[in-house]
């Protein structure tokens, strides 16, 4: 089943540039896809007209059937968006007054806001600093109450900007794992990247944008040669030509 | 890990945590005006109780007084135009200046008001959350039906939720300037237009950021807000704010 369709998507910004040009793009529920290219590419512009945070200057948008311009509330529930700066997205006063922000935003009673608090901390291993201020919180743990902070909306597709930015290993580990634990859950998965070391073990599809174009869309292991062209930097692994393995392992 | 200002919500078990935020916001108004009222007898049993108000909030007041000191400059301003513009028998006199007793008098009475209202608007926004606020403003203006509550209290809830970036960014930024030496120039107007300047920008770069944020995630007027209950703590609490109040002002 195609949870989201992209079809001849331009954009266009005030000052005239393009920041997108003619996309077409199809991804099927469940898969996982990373979406790279160097920075300016058109990656953050691209992710943010799934949830309507932009909006198609032509073309034409569509998350499970539904067109996202004419449905930006039930699309913003559908597609939950992780920024890439965690510290700009924190909304609450503590970390589960954060997370309880969008349950409360869709008007949801007081009993179900706290039962999705409650899950959604437990799932990303944050129950524990419920009533802490979030800003003391690691840079790996606010990345996973971004997380919680979308899964409390309980969306299908997951959209993750940069999710490694600034983070160190063990924030980084801690971070993929909640990415690929959430992919085995059924949940569509599309990280934007401009370092692909992390993430390319886990990817089913890897789609390369340059300039605002999608420029290639495939399998990692063929397109994996290709990259330095795009000015994204090979894996080590491929480079020293062995396999290519997780972070996680 | 980010430094942070005294300016936003605490989690907490204070007194003034488990008041109802409509009750909270009644004494906020209660004390603003009786300061404006009363001398120093007064005004030293408002301090006395805020202090102790605060210290139940365990925030410490060494950080109060550090993140407040922005706003001597501004107490400094006031009291100077009002020491320059009360007459009375001269104290000091300098040319056209004159100086008077009075003028001290009333200059640190207005300043003292100030730094009341300043101390009792920090309890109220230490400890409440501001999705409460935006629920008890909505509730106080519901009789008033051409009054467009919600988006009052949206707006006041957000200017609590800003504070502390601002603020924040204002730290950030001068430690930036400091690192860079800007502390060598010596001229006031150079300092504060070079550290104005970057902190509108990146003030309201985060608050594009933020906002960005809250519409990823459906935020809009229209949401569940927090439920407001009144027990007996607030109504004696109420009672002992009335009284304190009218002994001040009498």
């Amino acid at each position: 089943m195609k949870i989201i369709e992209i079809e001849d998507l331009s954009h266009r910004f005030a000052d005239g540039t393009y920041g997108l040009k003619n996309i077409n793009l199809t991804i099927e529920k469940g898969t996982f896809v990373v979406i790279a290219g160097q920075n300016g590419s058109g990656k953050t512009t691209l992710l943010r007209h799934l949830n309507g945070l932009l909006l198609p200057t032509t073309g034409k948008v569509r998350v499970a059937g539904i067109s996202v311009p004419e449905n930006l509330n039930s699309t913003r529930q559908m597609v939950g968006m992780v920024f890439q700066d965690a510290d700009s997205q924190i909304v609450g006063e503590t970390v589960s007054d954060d997370v309880a922000f969008g349950p409360e935003n869709l008007c949801l009673g007081r009993g179900e806001v706290k039962r999705r608090v409650d899950l959604a901390l437990d799932l990303v291993n944050l129950l524990d600093f419920k009533d802490q201020k979030p800003h003391l919180l690691s840079g790996g743990e606010k990345r996973r109450l971004a997380i919680a902070g979308i899964l409390a909306m309980e969306p299908e597709v997951l959209v993750f900007d940069e999710p490694f930015a600034s983070l160190d290993y063990p924030g980084i580990k801690q971070v993929l794992k909640q990415i690929i634990s959430l992919h085995q859950a059924g949940h569509t998965i599309l990280v934007a990247v401009h370092d692909l070391e992390k993430v390319i073990a886990h990817t089913d599809r890897l789609v390369i944008m340059n300039h605002g174009k999608l420029v290639k869309d495939g399998l990692p292991d063929q397109l994996i040669g290709e990259l330095e062209a795009f000015g994204i930097r090979q894996p080590c692994a491929y480079r020293l030509g062995v396999e290519v393995q997780s972070w996680l392992n | 890990m980010a430094e942070l200002t005294v300016f936003g919500f605490r989690q907490g078990t204070s007194f003034l945590h488990q008041l109802d935020v409509r009750f909270k916001l009644i004494f906020l108004v209660f004390i603003s005006l009786a300061s404006l009222k009363t001398q120093v007898a007064g005004l030293s049993l408002l301090t006395l109780i805020l202090v102790v108000a605060l210290i139940d909030v365990r925030v410490s007041l060494g950080s109060i007084l550090r993140d407040l000191r922005y706003a001597s400059v501004l107490l400094i301003f006031i009291f100077i135009a009002r020491v320059l513009s009360t007459s009375g028998s001269a104290f000091v006199e300098f040319k056209i200046f004159s100086v008077s007793r009075e003028g001290l008098y009333e200059g640190a009475l207005v300043c003292w008001r100030l730094v009341i209202v300043i101390m009792a608007g920090l309890a109220f926004v230490l400890t409440t959350r501001p999705s409460e606020i935006k629920a008890a403003v909505e509730w106080i203006l519901r009789p008033f039906k051409f009054v467009p509550a919600k988006r009052i209290a949206t707006m006041m809830s957000l200017v609590v939720r800003f504070m502390p970036v601002i603020f924040q960014e204002a730290k950030e930024t001068l430690d930036a300037q400091r690192a860079r030496g800007v502390e060598n120039r010596k001229n006031p107007v150079y300092r504060l237009v070079k550290l104005g300047i970057p902190i509108l920008r990146r003030t309201f770069e985060r608050a594009d950021k933020l906002a960005l944020a809250m519409e990823a995630r459906c935020y809009s007027e229209n949401r569940t807000d927090p439920r407001l209950s009144s027990g007996i703590k607030d109504w004696t609490a109420l009672f002992f704010v009335v009284f304190l109040c009218l002994i001040t002002i009498i």
